[in-house]
């Protein structure tokens, strides 16, 4: 039995704060869209902007989290740089909590150029977010640098990226989720240093007035932000790939197959993000087929390869069903579900009738929530149950579960069906002709309460696994 | 101290915010200027033209997009060289009298017929096909100059004007662009006879424009060609390969040690 480290249960008590904090958020805006709140539409940017960045951020955070309790078990990251990512996180929320409450800061998670600096907000509620954005990519891209490091330490770049697989041979071997978190880490570190471009060009245009391309500002963005959450998804993958083994019983080794999809991510990833530009005619053609390519490439090969590795690891295996080996099977196909939605999106002839239509935040919620929190949650709770071996109760596993699946896809039901019928995504309140937008918020609502409650309902049945993984550290 | 220099930081671009605030509305380039103008209406005044007859300007540009320049005959600075220059670049641009005519206003209503024959003649513009050399009365240039925030005023001591220089392109009575004191942007004016002859322009200089663009458009081609921006998209992924070769190579040189 591994012990989980300090940091690692840390991280999942901040996601076990947030998480639920930010679902408010977003049950909040559903409940303006439904028009049941009368008088707090002002609200409704700020927290978009709120739920937007929290969630991303809690989810790439709790997503490295995982990463660095896998790479405990083959390398040694570093346990400062781990407590100095969860500082420097902290200090990048409260930052952002500040902007959004106090200052009304409501320019969306995009942040997209020049709208910082030119909405009703006050002016340092914007600098504010930039700070914020700031202390979280610069602790980030540490985190990920000393995550590499640790990798580095025992493994050459050659034999991470299991090039030796590719050339035919099986020998040392290399465990699958090393190889995909180092995929995802160097594009993390890539997606990051977009990201400091941006700040930097911002910072510039605060202190000297001069302004910047609005193409090149979008096209770094979304390097950015596009390929972060493509990250933190595949860092979730590889939470699968290292725990459903033993559930399972069997080993999932690397192969050449495997070795060549992943490496297949690291090149194509990141030109994936071109697919947020479709609607910037400027942006030239070629480029737009790139994205759309690419769109395909990041995420096919990765995902079939996974997909049919795990159905058959589970295929007639002795399968052990708790709540952890069932998420990660419904995570799995969350992941396939979203990005099928993320693919049809990414087709420029579909990208035309969907484009910022509520399908958008449909397909992402779905890879986010049901395939990302899905496959993290269930990591956190294999690991913290592995530690406290507390008897488990499979009726109300079962029962948790059912009602996080059956809220999940019913807000996201209400997603694409609106997406489908051309109701736009960032409206706070819907015009006469778009009023059927209000009924289906209206019925996300009552989804994704059921959701709160599952997730309320995981929290009590992790309690007490989390405390006792705490004690046996002590 | 360094949660006294994070303050700092802070402080100076809070400072910086409000500074930016307040530049945005204070100090115009030419770009914004000239951008000002677009869909401006112009005033349907009468012409006398250089063969002699009258005409109204929606009668010249009727039949096709109108370049309108100001000037006046007797001037000793930039109206000369100005009309050289678009008289050169637009022959360089092509399409001059099939997609697109000059209309040559001289805002001096001293300024008679004959003058404007012998200014066309001395700029070889006499028997050029689509240009088109007029003045009209005192108020109606008042008029046409207010609708494009022309500004000329003159000056008794010289009996000169001082004056800008604009050239404004104009299709169904509108402004759709406009160059303001140029006569060294042959791109932009090339840029303009584009879209006046209906090309699609994806890329031009705009009001507080960037300086790193992420790509640039020849208007003599009609090529898209990268700009130094795109540098900066392809950084931050050349950077974290070499960061990441780096970090393996100095770590891998530790392992073997």
């Amino acid at each position: 039995m591994r012990a989980v480290h300090k940091n690692t249960l840390y991280w999942m008590a901040v996601t076990f704060i947030l998480f639920p904090v930010l679902i408010l958020v977003g049950l909040f805006m559903r409940a303006v869209q439904a028009d049941q709140l009368g008088g707090a539409q002002a609200w409704f940017y700020p927290m978009m902007t709120l739920h937007g960045v929290g969630m991303v951020g809690v989810w790439f955070v709790a997503a490295m989290a995982c990463a660095s309790d896998i790479l405990e078990r083959y390398c040694d990251p570093s346990a400062a740089v781990g407590r100095f990512a969860l500082a420097g996180t902290v200090l990048g929320v409260l930052l952002l909590l500040a902007c959004v409450f106090l200052g009304r800061f409501a320019a969306g998670w995009y942040f997209l150029y020049p709208l910082p600096l030119k909405g009703e907000w006050p002016a340092w509620s914007a600098v504010t977010f930039l700070l914020s954005i700031t202390v979280l990519g610069a602790t980030w891209l540490v985190w990920c640098l000393d995550l590499l490091r640790a990798i580095a330490k025992k493994y050459s770049l050659s034999r991470a990226l299991a090039w030796h697989y590719l050339a035919g041979r099986g020998e040392p071997e290399l465990p699958p989720s090393v190889l995909i978190i180092t995929v995802s880490l160097i594009a993390a570190v890539a997606a990051l240093l977009a990201g400091v471009i941006v700040l930097v060009l911002f910072y510039v245009e605060l202190l000297s007035g001069a302004t910047s391309d609005t193409l090149l500002m979008k096209n770094l963005t979304f390097f950015f932000g596009h390929t972060l959450v493509n990250l933190a998804m595949y860092l979730g993958v590889a939470a699968l790939y290292e725990a459903l083994p033993e559930y399972a019983g069997r080993p999932w080794k690397t192969n050449r197959i495997v070795a060549i999809s992943w490496n297949a991510v690291l090149l194509i990833v990141l030109f994936a993000y071109f697919h947020h530009l479709y609607m910037d005619f400027v942006q030239p053609g070629a480029f737009q087929y790139i994205g759309q390519v690419a769109s395909y490439f990041s995420a096919i090969p990765a995902a079939v390869v996974t997909i049919f590795g795990a159905l058959l690891l589970v295929y007639h295996a002795r399968m052990r069903w708790n709540i952890a080996s069932l998420l990660f099977f419904i995570g799995l196909a969350g992941w396939a579900i979203g990005g099928v939605g993320a693919v049809i999106d990414s087709t420029i002839s579909v990208n035309v009738a969907l484009h910022n239509t509520l399908w958008v935040p449909a397909h992402f919620h779905t890879y986010m929530v049901a395939g990302l929190a899905f496959l993290v949650i269930g990591y956190f709770y294999h690991r913290c149950q592995e530690v406290a071996r507390v008897p488990e109760n499979a009726g109300a596993q079962a029962f948790t579960t059912a009602l996080l699946v059956i809220g999940a896809y019913g807000f996201f039901a209400m997603f694409y069906l609106a997406g489908a019928y051309a109701v736009p995504r960032r409206f706070a309140l819907y015009p006469l002709e778009l009023n059927h937008g209000a009924g289906y918020s209206l019925a996300a609502l009552v989804f994704a309460s059921l959701f709160l409650a599952g997730f309320l309902l995981y929290l009590v049945s992790i309690w007490t696994r989390w405390f006792k993984a705490m004690g046996a550290r002590a | 101290m360094p949660g006294a220099g994070a303050l700092a930081f802070a402080a100076t671009l809070a400072l910086g915010a409000g500074a930016f605030c307040a530049e945005s509305v204070a100090g115009e380039s030419v770009e914004r200027l000239e951008q000002r103008l677009r869909e401006r209406a112009i005033p349907d005044i009468p012409l006398r033209l250089a063969d002699g007859r009258t005409a109204a300007i929606s009668t010249l540009g009727q039949q096709r997009p109108l370049l309108v320049t100001l000037f006046y005959t007797r001037c000793s600075g930039v109206c000369t060289p100005f009309l050289l220059w678009v008289r050169d670049a637009l022959n360089e641009a092509g399409g001059l009298g099939t997609d697109y005519d000059v209309l040559a206003l001289s805002f001096d209503d001293a300024d008679s017929v004959r003058d404007l024959q012998a200014q066309a003649a001395a700029l070889g513009l006499a028997n050029e096909p689509g240009w088109t050399l007029a003045v009209a009365e005192r108020d109606a240039v008042a008029r046409i100059a207010g609708a494009l925030d022309f500004w000329y005023r003159a000056d008794p001591a010289t009996g000169q004007f001082d004056h800008s220089a604009l050239l404004v392109a104009v299709d169904q009575g509108r402004v759709v662009r406009a160059l303001l004191d140029s006569t060294t942007g042959n791109r932009r004016l090339r840029e303009m006879t584009w879209e006046l002859r209906g090309r699609f322009i994806p890329f031009y200089r705009t009001a507080d424009g960037g300086a790193l663009r992420c790509f640039a458009f020849d208007a003599r081609s009609g090529e898209v060609s990268f700009d130094w921006g795109m540098l900066l998209l392809a950084a931050p992924a050349l950077a974290a390969l070499a960061l990441v070769a780096v970090l393996f190579g100095v770590t891998s040189r530790h392992r073997a040690a």
